[in-house]
């Protein structure tokens, strides 16, 4: 039972309850990548889903992320091998001239819950410090986030200067203003309205 | 009928001559015809200089203001750090709730700060340039919605659960200070309040925590403002109907609803609304300001604005809007072709 435990722990945001069902995991044997993937991160899935069903909403989803670092904690010092090995690196960021960062910390919260390595550059973020981030960590995916209307062209640019740069990371775009449409239009690799649909995308374009 | 005998007519749900015909202008008004993007949302007379110009090519039933007041101008009065950038709306560098303590801080504020001052100058100018031919709109937002921009969106989420005081007292300590800034709008001109519920929309919050947390303070600030004689006209994104958001919003003195966009691809039904709220409060209509109308042709705006106006033929109370703020950076040649559907639209016959 010790799985599905840590699984209903995160879902029901019991931070206590994660740590008492983890710790009781690993003394009964269970190997650490299964408690991760089977445990903290297939519970973040099952968060997702319910937030895109509307069963749950921004507070539980942030709460349900808190939990799941929570346990990621404990797990820390005893991966290796397969485990320890992430999915990919992520960049995200919301960018320059908007400081909204609900979005973008759901998703990034997501994306670190589906096993991969995120590197969150915050708010506010000139395109420079997205492609030299990119560079240097050697990114798979760059996800730039907008709320405001005037800092969607800022994504245009962004995307342009990617292009230009000849980077291999796909870029994905977010935020309330966005749409497919806006994404197709100025040639992004991808789009999400949600933070689950972003974990989603980033699995696809990774599986590609 | 003059666009203020128009609209009045519309919010009380009375025959039109012609649809009333009320989008959020600000952001392409002030691109188009402002000498800079910041100034025309936030001070007098370049205000005032921006809209005049716009009347004179736009057919617009109303003059909608507030996105620089409700982005900078408030947080920067509730001590947070703002920046005000030449070409995009105000950003909020640093939030100022860490505490109960700055609640208490905060709740003793003097929010009619020289920034303030200016944009109520702004909107005198304009009530004395109008008359009474066009009224006035200002973007108003919520002690909910105040309170994350002054704690941090991520801060009040997780408060809810873990610091559900901190919640409910920020609220209250916001809510005389939003009457007053509401007040002042009234006093200067403003007679339509758009009240923003963004924060607390059925997309981010449930109903059970709108009603544990919101419903109190915007009932509060919604019946006082319309205690004082402004329509108050709530806007709220999301599924308002299925999650019963609407219900709690038909308690309260309100004049009329405008729905945002569902998602970003899909707006709510008009039509569902309607039925919903029959004949006791008016209805924005809620064409999609970043679909067609930010990227596409004028003939696909011309279209989508058809099939709305199609749509609600013949109902009552109905004015025509996009759902929520619209782009500065909207083509102005699909903002016009927008406007001509609505003032040709044969809406009698």
């Amino acid at each position: 039972m010790a799985i599905p435990d840590i699984v209903n722990s995160v879902v029901a945001m019991d931070r206590i309850s994660v740590v008492e069902h983890i710790k009781a995991a690993m003394e009964n044997g269970i190997p650490i990548d299964d408690i991760l993937n089977k445990g903290l991160i297939q519970a973040m899935d099952v968060v997702g889903e319910k937030f895109s069903n509307g069963e749950v909403f921004v507070p539980e989803m942030l709460m349900a992320a808190k939990a799941m670092q929570t346990g990621l904690e404990i797990l820390k010092p005893h991966l290796t091998g397969d485990a320890l090995m992430e999915k990919g690196t992520v960049i995200i960021g919301t960018v320059k001239g908007d400081l909204h960062d609900i979005g973008k910390n759901l998703v990034s919260m997501m994306v670190e819950g589906a096993g991969f390595n995120v590197i969150d550059l915050g708010v506010d973020v000139d395109i420079d410090k997205f492609l030299s981030e990119a560079q240097t960590n050697d990114a798979d995916v760059v996800c730039l986030s907008a709320l405001l209307t005037t800092t969607m062209p800022t994504m245009a640019k962004a995307v342009e200067a990617f292009k230009e740069a000849g980077l291999k990371a796909k870029i994905i775009i977010g935020g309330a203003p966005v749409t497919d449409a806006y994404a197709k239009q100025i040639n992004a690799d991808g789009f999400s309205d949600n933070a689950p649909g972003a974990v989603e995308l980033i699995r696809k374009l990774m599986a590609a | 009928m003059n666009a203020k005998e128009r609209m009045d007519a519309a919010i009380n749900l009375k025959p039109v001559d012609k649809v009333p015909n009320g989008p959020f202008t600000e952001a392409p008004v002030c691109q188009y015809f402002g000498s800079n993007f910041r100034d025309s949302l936030l001070e007098g007379p370049e205000m005032l200089a921006a809209h005049m110009k716009s009347l004179e090519e736009f057919k617009f039933d109303w003059v909608m203001l507030g996105m620089g007041y409700i982005g900078g101008i408030i947080p920067e009065a509730l001590d947070c750090q703002v920046s005000f950038p030449e070409d995009v709306f105000p950003i909020i560098k640093k939030t100022s709730i860490f505490s109960m303590a700055d609640v208490e801080r905060i709740a003793r504020k003097d929010v009619f700060t020289k920034r303030m001052d200016s944009f109520l100058e702004g909107i005198r100018l304009l009530k004395k340039e109008l008359k009474d031919e066009v009224p006035i709109a200002c973007e108003y937002i919520s002690p909910f919605t105040i309170a994350t921009r002054l704690r941090g969106t991520n801060e009040i989420m997780m408060d809810m659960y873990e610091n559900p005081e901190l919640v409910h007292a920020l609220q209250e300590a916001i809510v005389p200070l939003d009457i007053a800034m509401g007040k002042a709008l009234i006093d200067a001109g403003v007679e339509y309040i758009f009240y923003g519920a963004d924060m607390e929309c059925p997309i981010l919050l449930s109903p059970k925590h709108y009603k544990e947390f919101v419903h109190e303070p915007t009932s509060k600030v919604c019946n006082e403002l319309s205690r004082l004689g402004s329509k108050v006209l709530p806007h709220m994104c999301g599924d308002i109907v299925k999650t019963g958001i609407v219900d709690m919003l038909l308690e309260m003195d309100i004049h009329g609803i405008m729905p945002g966009n569902l998602t970003q691809e899909k707006v709510l039904d008009i039509r569902e609304l309607k039925e919903k709220v029959q004949d006791r409060i008016c209805i924005f209509d809620n064409i999609n300001p970043n679909g067609p109308l930010l990227i596409g042709k004028p003939e696909a705006v011309a279209q989508e604005t058809l099939e709305h106006l199609n749509r609600a033929k013949g109902m009552t109370g109905y004015i025509f809007s996009t759902s929520g703020t619209s782009s500065p950076f909207t083509p102005k040649e699909n903002y016009l072709a927008m406007d001509r559907e609505v003032t040709n639209f044969d809406w009698n016959s």
